[in-house]
């Protein structure tokens, strides 16, 4: 009986599903389930951190602009509008007035107002609430709100990426949700784990350690989305995640690996697709002794040894041998799809001869039975940290172990658990570290990881202490430069400084690869949120199955109360 | 009888609260904490970091954060989850029937086919079947758990497409169906963990009560009931396994441990969302008291199996009664 109830349904979702489709005359419905592999850290725009909420996040929220594929930074060029449906810059570009789109809406039904842009602002830079977003628009002063149509943003300073930091960093949060919570309880508030936004899709519900799910805003101001539903659907475990999506259980896994890829191939009803990313990989190397910050690291601290052990390292095949075909050599502490690096960055050659000479003349001597070199009785030997989570950096590091050892060099490979290697990093206490950043559009997160502020400062991340007077004013040009060849100029020689100056090996910039159901069909994939086209992805109509034809849910009702830790 | 179990759960309290203590010290000692892990972008401050600890206690000492956390465990309270954002009573009390569902159907499942098991190969001691039932046996039991379980998924859900790969219900169409659907999910989602747990949980039980049963076979009473004139296998069913169950009466409480570590990493692999699913993320994730409150939990279930296993024991043991 209740079998029968549930195929009536179906089939009248299904009717309805169609008529739907039809009044519209386009190609909308269908639901997209996506493989992910844990749940969302928090859902409020202003202290996410992991991956899949920033996923939901991007979805369930609206930015004033939004940064085109391009992923300029520089001025407003590129952006499109979004809750703002125009903008002005004051004469002496200290201010930019967004004028809201009239028709915007929270999914409750209330309009966007002024008011909310200026809160979030306000909200996210109150040190009680601990956002990893407050250090991202320290340029912004303030927001006033002339009228409730009208947010003026302030700024310190003029800057070529005020733009990008008023718009990129933050969607917009209403205020009438979050105002009567303490900042420093929105993590644990109910607000927070049922988010009211003014995206294109609107929040149904998380089940914890089971799934996330949204459903179109058929009313939303910029018009429905083609797809009616997104579904995570959480697994933990990397076999079950990736098998959930071979057997057809999900549409969708954005994290395959190359060795994956054979395994996809044999299903010819899936497809894979790369975009570029936005990480890079190195072998960072601690400069101060771990034992004593003051001294320079025994080994480390010496220029030419660096430059001697980046010379030893073939990267090409390195690269080659972990990523296959998914990854190119990293140039520097960048990217290629910034526009402001230059592919032709002059590089240390591989040249094993070469490193061997250096090395001697440096009275590191081949001179024990095992080919290892001393000086004064001291082998050149050291740890090489690695998260044993990363099967990546594992690689990486057993193969530069080899290609060490025929430099004579001895490197052990220490694996820790993510946290240890945190703590070790962070208080500088490593050897040399395989690393990874993370980064954005904009190249300028690069002064926080290598330069000299990111080193001395508690709250630093330049956990190698690299530290040059050069490559810090190169980059500050760069970033307070209006014209992008000036930029990319000044950007171009602080990157050529510290290649040669080594202070890391710079490894890989891998490709991203998602894999998807031939049914689905996609936009194309942004470099820095490979989701955020969703609204634009779609289902055709003769390749729906059952999943497609699930009415969306009616969205829960809102309870705003608060409960702090 | 009644002083006896109040003195083993006064005991019990003392060994859990030992537990506690030490899991308090070890996993606050090691090295990195919850916001550690937020490492991979550049933008998060050490300053950011520094309020997330102060809002959530990390900052004060350590003997000082050990005093408020028994002091919220005298009212009940487990403290609170980082990584959920909401107290450890609700996240542990939301997994806990999903993992004692998955233990008690492995604990019954577990039991009566090693039984099964054992009873088929003494009754046919010596032959191929007992030799390949021996052989089989004694692979699932040398066989890790997370092996056995990873087996287990690719085999019967991507070579062998019989069971859905992960979860306790389907996260796209539960909510859609109707009762008997429902119902049906939820037993073919358990269906692959629970069989895991069940192999693992048999093999065990197969190989005591197979010991068990031989043990028993030459006693004085098995001779005259075969005297008697009473078949093999009745001899086999009425007197020695009755006989030889006691051992296993004392399996039931030692594999309470086992089966409740075993579930923890079958949780995690079939994302089961049950504690242990969530007690692992925790350990990863520095989440100090959702792997505290798992780990007290974890003892109470443990230590009350061993008591009820006890019980058991005295009630089939006519001889232990008076003690």
């Amino acid at each position: 009986m209740a079998a029968m109830r549930y195929v009536r349904i179906l089939c009248a979702a299904f009717l309805c599903g169609c008529a739907g489709a039809e009044s519209r005359g386009g190609n909308t419905g269908g639901t997209l389930a996506m493989s992910t592999g844990g749940d969302p850290d928090v859902l409020v725009p202003s202290l996410l951190q992991t991956t899949t909420a920033a996923q939901v996040v991007d979805l369930v929220y609206d930015r004033l602009a939004d940064i085109g594929d391009s992923l300029n930074v520089v001025g407003d060029r590129g952006f499109t509008p979004r809750l703002a449906d125009r903008w002005t810059w004051a004469k002496d570009s200290m201010s930019i007035a967004f004028h809201l789109n009239p028709n915007a809406k929270w999914h409750d039904g209330q309009p966007v107002r002024s008011n909310d842009v200026r809160f979030t602002i306000a909200s996210t830079k109150d040190s009680t609430l601990g956002s990893p977003a407050a250090s991202v628009i320290t340029n912004i002063d303030s927001v006033s709100t002339p009228d409730s149509a009208t947010a003026v943003f302030w700024f310190h300073a003029r800057s070529p990426q005020q733009f990008y930091d008023a718009v990129y960093q933050l969607p917009i949060m209403p205020e009438h949700v979050w105002t009567g919570i303490a900042p420093a309880g929105w993590r644990g508030s109910e607000a927070a784990k049922h988010p009211i936004g003014s995206g294109q899709y609107r929040f149904v519900r998380w089940i914890p350690r089971a799934a996330v799910e949204l459903a179109a805003d058929t009313a939303n101001y910029r018009g429905a989305p083609k797809l009616s539903r997104v579904i995570w659907s959480i697994a933990p475990d990397f076999t079950s995640a990736l098998t959930r999506f071979l057997t057809g259980e999900t549409d969708l896994f954005p994290q395959l690996r190359p060795e994956n890829l054979r395994e996809v191939a044999k299903h010819p009803e899936l497809k894979t697709q790369s975009y570029r990313g936005l990480a890079y990989v190195f072998a960072q190397f601690n400069l101060r002794d771990p034992a004593d910050h003051e001294r320079p690291h025994p080994i480390f601290g010496n220029r030419d040894l660096r430059r001697a052990l980046t010379m030893a390292t073939d990267r090409a095949a390195l690269v080659r041998s972990v990523y296959d075909t998914l990854a190119l050599p990293a140039l520097g502490p960048t990217l290629r799809v910034y526009p402001t690096t230059d592919p032709n960055l002059r590089q240390i050659p591989f040249d094993l001869p070469r490193a061997r000479a250096i090395l001697d003349s440096l009275g590191w001597r081949v001179t024990t039975a095992d080919s290892m070199r001393t000086r004064n009785g001291r082998p050149l030997r050291f740890t090489m940290s690695v998260p044993k989570s990363s099967q990546v950096r594992v690689q990486l590091a057993v193969l530069l172990q080899e290609q060490f050892r025929r430099a004579g060099v001895k490197m052990d490979v220490e694996q820790l658990d993510f946290p240890v290697l945190a703590e070790k990093d962070r208080k500088r206490t490593i050897d040399a570290t395989i690393g990874q950043w993370n980064t954005q559009p904009s190249p300028g997160a690069v002064r926080g990881s290598w330069g000299t502020e990111g080193s001395r400062s508690a709250n630093g991340n330049n956990f190698g202490s690299y530290e040059s007077p050069v490559f810090d004013a190169y980059i500050d040009s760069a970033l307070a430069s209006f014209d992008q060849a000036h930029r990319k100029r000044y950007f171009t020689a602080a990157y050529e400084t510290i290649i040669q100056d080594a202070p890391a090996i710079w490894l890989a910039e891998p490709k991203q690869v998602i894999g998807y159901h031939s049914r689905l069909q996609l936009a194309p994939l942004r470099s820095d949120a490979f989701w955020i086209h969703i609204p634009d992805w779609s289902i055709p109509r003769d390749k729906r199955i059952a999943r497609d034809s699930v009415p969306a849910a009616p969205a829960p009702a809102q309870s705003a109360g608060q409960k702090a830790p | 009888m009644l002083r006896y179990i109040a003195r083993r759960l006064a005991q019990a309290a003392v060994i859990v609260a030992i537990v506690a203590t030490i899991t308090f010290a070890l996993i606050h000692l090691a090295p990195g904490d919850p916001f550690s892990a937020v490492l991979d972008n550049p933008n998060v401050s050490e300053s950011v970091r520094q309020t997330l600890r102060a809002q959530y206690g990390l900052d004060r000492p350590l003997p000082e954060q050990y005093i408020r956390y028994v002091g919220a465990l005298a009212h009940g309270e487990l403290g609170w989850s980082f990584s959920h954002d909401r107290p450890v009573l609700e996240v542990l009390g939301s997994a806990l029937p999903n993992t004692l569902l998955l233990m008690v159907v492995a604990l019954f499942g577990g039991f009566a086919l090693g039984i099964l098991l054992a009873l088929i190969q003494v009754s046919r001691r010596g032959s191929i079947v007992d030799r390949v039932i021996g052989g089989i046996t004694l692979l699932f039991f040398s066989m890790p758990d997370f092996w056995l379980a990873i087996l287990a998924l690719l085999g019967l859900t991507y070579w062998l497409p019989i069971f859905p790969v992960a979860g306790a219900v389907d996260p796209v169409m539960h909510e859609y169906m109707g009762f008997a659907g429902r119902l049906f999910d939820r037993l073919k989602h358990l269906a692959l963990p629970a069989l895991t747990l069940t192999l693992l949980a048999s093999a065990t039980v197969a190989r005591y009560q197979r010991a068990a049963l031989l043990d028993v076979l030459p006693a004085d009473y098995i001779r005259t009931a075969r005297l008697k004139g009473l078949t093999e296998r009745e001899i086999l069913r009425r007197h020695a396994l009755r006989n030889a169950l006691l051992p296993i009466i004392t399996l039931i409480g030692l594999s309470f441990p086992a089966l409740l570590t075993g579930a923890f990493f079958i949780e995690r692999i079939f994302a089961w969302p049950g504690m242990g699913y969530a007690v692992v993320n925790a350990i990863g994730t520095r989440d100090y008291p959702l792997v505290v409150g798992g780990v007290i939990i974890g003892s109470i279930m443990v230590t009350v199996g061993s008591l009820i296993a006890d019980l058991l024991y005295a009630w089939a043991d006519p001889r232990l009664r008076g003690h």
